[in-house]
């Protein structure tokens, strides 16, 4: 008669063997796929483009001298990861949408300057160029473009300025996003600040921020509804719960094309331009920064564009060029020249931007 | 290095047992350092300690991780405990109570009657639960949205769903979803205690005269541990809850702390400092209950399982009652996981999800046909999931075998100071949100000193492995340390005087008893390490993305169909493998291991 003890140990073994086996093999295929990581590339891109890893691809397959490495993320925890580096960086490359971010880098030593490769801006993209070079601008998107629902509102209907969205006519009908959870939100705060309180771009911002909280405080009142990111606004529109709301204009071309019809895009005088931007990492060694500027230079070329406005055709490749001679991705995008955009100065406006969030915070979305 | 020395342990306290233990004698004794708690030690600090405390020091001295140009100052506590954020920790504080509370009173109810009595399905209900803790809140809020929401899955059946809607999306939901989340760690934790005790107590109270009520008053102090243990678990997991809060929380208005403090560093420059201020809260919030539980337990010995202990017998309902228990059973869990997953997946086959329609339902495979072969390359589903399962298969064994000597250790210093020092740890731990935990990662291993001339972790997979472990360690110890509790050392004692080594003896004596323990903690270590968002998201290296990320990336940009049917791919995926394990464990583990000791199923 066979022994319980022995059958017991046996099995205890076969279990133990099989457990290990297979954990080891895992262990060693998940590691050796860190290996490529943990050597540590020399160039690593932090992006929150849509279109970001069509054009990493694009660049390394003609670039064989070195590999870019992408590390795509939202705008939040890129910063985030930025931010938590601090003094040893391991981006060596920044792009997303917004110059706030940038100019915040740039104050604090941490953008490399002069890096606007040569090539023929248009006059939006030159606006958007600062006067150190330390980061350039890749497209352009508008942020406070007046995204609708047309089977709810029509067009003859909307409102012709910012003041006539605080009529009772549009009580409980638009909405927006929340500026502390939606990197394109702050921008257009910062814009209609800057519109309402005619501000020049120099000296002191008192009266147009307290323009600007007059205006949201009204907005409010009005029955505004703050939804976090586009996703959460566009489905409320969806939702015939707002009729329309101020959000980025790419995300609303990018939902007219993929999934609701009705939804359409309009313009009130002025949206705030919100460039997508890319800037290099002074802190990195020079022969980074070096293989950087050749990613920067592959952006804006005929190519690099290409990439761009294929990469993300419902998203983030719905943006107007920067350059000329070349064209937007989609007809859906209507000429450049009809859109009335007025650019901000993100140095000023971009210091601003957390005292602003939180009262933002506390007396709209919370108020 | 105070808390490797132990002081010598009390006459008939469990600290006299088979470990080797601190000899300290006062006054001319002697004093030796325990290696293996300097192991450790060592191990927990640079696993969660040292990252942790890096972020935490920027409350008060910013300066250190250039985040500030103080050394030392007082405003961002005094900026913490202003306007939303004082309502948040507020919020997150009571919320927390009233959960841990009517969890622990839910759950024991529930485990009463799954393992004490003839209630039908008592292997589906523990099941069911066993679900319930694999499912996230995140995923959970998915489905009660998608199944509420206007033009949602109830409005396409016909249910008008504008009332509780509205209701749902408030404090009332935050409660009902945040305790179904808790009332699985609860049960677990009441389930083996009441498992584990065999019938003795019952029977010698209703043999001294006790009714119904006083045997209940007798046996109730037993599973003490248990039930402090459970309420501090629920209590810790509620206040670290993020996913509810930035859901529910942020769309009722109803701030919780974790969503003011994620709303701290989300500004850029993040405000690490004020962060650091509520994540200090967070963890202190956790002392006050172990500090009772840990008054509790030094008063007396709750080690009830012996070689002797038989199996406890069932209460036998009438029909009745019987099925009037079932019904009420069921009842509690369609609401809990029924609901929600009925939400989300239905909500994957329901053509335009949540847009205004008049017409009838349409049904679609088309999100499943985009998570199978997604329209833009490398946006699929398939090497985001076989990430995750990978790191979840070495995570879960990594977190298993440190989380049992952490338990174990934990029950032979009960009642030292050395036990109240690991348990306000690990409770504090607990209660860590995971951007905090993440951040603090970064913040620690990217230090020039550490990368130059130590390690260079950062940006790596090895360094987000050891995040997960170190955000799942002290739940799976704490999940471990009831069952733990009541195996008494005698066991070992006994194996050692009859020859045995000391691995022997704990291999012959405490595995089998712990056996169904280790599966289940490693089943659901496994299972929160694939649904894992906070820290995955911060340090995830490039172009290693974890299926959390990307689902959440999908529904950030409002393919909520397509988010959806990722989702219910899977938790589909997590199932199968939790069956593959369990029927492994059914076929090799010798049949004893499952007769005995505790589980979550007889398996």
């Amino acid at each position: 008669m066979t022994n319980p003890l022995s059958v017991q140990s046996t099995r205890f073994r076969k279990f133990v063997v099989v457990a290990a086996a297979a954990l080891s093999a895992v262990g060693v295929v998940t590691l050796s796929k860190g290996a490529g990581a943990t050597s540590h590339p020399t160039l690593v891109v932090y992006s929150a483009q849509g279109y970001d890893k069509a054009t990493v691809a694009a660049f390394n397959a003609t670039h064989p001298g070195f590999t870019v490495t992408l590390n795509d993320n939202s705008t939040g925890p890129l910063l985030q990861q930025i931010q938590a580096e601090g003094n040893h960086p391991t981006w060596g490359v920044l792009w997303v949408d917004g110059a706030t971010a940038f100019a915040q880098l740039d104050h604090e030593g941490l953008l490399a300057k002069h890096i606007v490769p040569k090539v023929s801006f248009n006059a939006v993209g030159k606006a958007n160029i600062p006067t150190d070079g330390s980061y350039v601008p890749t497209g352009l998107t508008a942020t406070g473009a007046l995204v609708y629902d047309s089977s709810q509102i029509k067009k003859a209907q909307l409102p012709k300025s910012w003041a006539q969205l605080t009529s009772s006519k549009f009580k409980g009908m638009l909405g927006m996003n929340d500026p502390t959870q939606s990197g394109p939100t702050y921008p257009m705060i910062a814009g209609i600040m800057n519109y309402l309180g005619h501000y020049k771009g120099h000296g002191s911002t008192a009266a147009s921020v307290a323009a600007g909280k007059s205006y949201l405080s009204k907005l409010k009142a009005n029955g505004l509804v703050i939804n976090s990111t586009n996703g959460p606004t566009i489905a409320a529109i969806q939702a015939h719960t707002i009729a329309m709301a101020i959000i980025q204009s790419s995300a609303g071309y990018g939902t007219e094309l993929s999934q609701s019809p009705s939804l359409r895009v309009a313009y009130l005088k002025p949206v705030t331009a919100l460039p997508g931007v890319i800037g290099i990492d002074a802190k990195m060694p020079a022969a980074v920064r070096n293989e950087a500027q050749k990613f920067v230079n592959y952006v804006l070329s005929s190519a690099g564009q290409h990439a761009m406005k294929t990469g993300d055709p419902q998203g983030d490749s719905l943006f107007w060029p920067v350059l000329n001679g070349i064209k937007a991705a989609n007809k859906i995008l209507p000429p450049l020249s009809s859109v009335p955009m007025q650019t901000v100065n993100p140095a000023v406006w971009g210091a601003l931007e957390t005292p602003i969030n939180n009262w933002f915070t506390a007396n709209i979305n919370n108020g | 290095m105070s808390m490797v020395l132990a002081p010598p342990p009390l006459e008939g306290s469990p600290a006299s047992s088979d470990f080797e233990h601190d000899v300290a004698i006062v006054r001319g004794r002697r004093w030796r350092i325990n290696p293996g708690s300097l192991i450790l030690w060592t191990l927990l600090t640079l696993l969660i300690i040292a990252p942790v405390m890096c972020f935490l020091i920027l409350a008060v001295s910013p300066h250190v991780f250039q985040q500030g140009p103080e050394w030392f100052t007082l405003k961002y506590v005094r900026e913490a405990f202003g306007g939303a954020t004082r309502a948040g920790i507020v919020n997150s504080l009571w919320v927390s109570a009233v959960v841990a509370t009517t969890a622990v009173a839910l759950a024991t109810m529930i485990a009463w009657l799954v393992i004490r009595t003839n209630v039908f399905g008592r292997r589906v209900w523990t099941v069911l639960t066993w679900l319930l803790l694999l499912v996230p809140t995140w995923m959970m809020t998915l489905g009660w949205g998608d199944l509420l929401q206007p033009f949602g899955v109830a409005s396409a059946l016909g249910v008008n769903t504008h009332y509780i809607f509205g209701e749902f999306f408030g404090p009332m939901g935050i409660v009902v979803v945040l305790t179904t989340a808790a009332l699985p760690f609860a049960f677990f934790i009441v389930s083996a205690a009441l498992q584990l005790m065999g019938p003795e107590l019952e029977d010698a109270a209703r043999v001294h005269g006790a009714n119904r009520w006083l045997t209940l008053k007798t046996v109730l102090p037993v599973i003490a541990p248990a039930l402090l243990g459970a309420f501090t678990v629920s209590f810790a997991e509620t206040m670290s809850d993020f996913g509810v809060a930035f859901t529910l929380g942020y769309h009722s208005h109803f701030p919780l702390a974790t969503f003011t403090l994620f709303s701290a560093i989300s500004n850029f420059p993040a405000n690490f400092s004020v962060a650091a201020v509520i994540a200090v809260v967070l963890i202190l919030s956790t002392v006050p209950p172990i500090l009772l539980q840990s008054r509790v337990m030094r008063k007396r010995s709750f080690a009830v399982l012996s070689g002797r202990t038989r199996v406890a017998r069932r209460r036998e309902f009438r029909t009745v009652a019987r099925v009037a228990a079932s019904a009420g059973l069921a009842t509690i869990y369609l609401v809990a996981l029924g609901v929600p997953v009925f939400g989300a997946v239905a909500g994957s086959f329901v053509r335009d999800l949540g847009i205004y329609s008049t017409g009838p339902i349409k049904l679609t495979l088309a999100y499943y046909r985009q998570v199978l072969h997604p329209d833009i390359v490398g946006q699929g589903l398939g090497a985001p999931l076989l990430l995750s399962n990978q790191m979840g298969l070495i995570v879960a064994t990594l977190t298993g075998v440190v989380a049992l000597v952490l338990a174990r250790r934990l029950v032979v210093n009960a009642g030292g100071w050395s036990q109240r020092v690991t348990d306000i740890f690990l409770m504090g731990s607990i209660a860590v949100p995971g951007v905090v935990l993440g951040v603090g990662y970064i913040f620690f291993y990217n230090q020039p000193f550490i990368t130059n001339h130590f390690i260079n972790l950062y940006k790596t997979l090895p360094l987000l492995i050891l995040a997960l472990v170190a955000s799942s360690l002290p739940g799976q110890t704490r999940f471990m340390a009831g069952p733990v509790s009541q195996i008494q050392p005698s066991l070992v004692e006994a194996a050692r005087v009859h020859g045995a080594s000391r691995l022997r003896a704990w291999r012959t004596t405490n595995l089998p008893l712990v056996s169904r323990v280790l599966l289940w903690g490693w089943l659901v270590t496994f299972t929160k390490v694939i649904a894992e968002l906070a820290v995955a998201q911060i340090l995830y290296p490039p172009s290693q993305e974890p299926v959390s990320v990307t689902i959440q990336a999908y529904l950030a940009n409002n393919l909520l169909g397509d988010g959806t049917a990722m989702t219910v791919v899977t938790l589909a995926e997590m199932l199968a493998v939790i069956g593959v394990a369990l029927l492994t464990y059914r076929l090799l583990a010798p049949k004893g291991w499952r007769r005995i000791g505790w589980s979550g199923i007889q398996s």
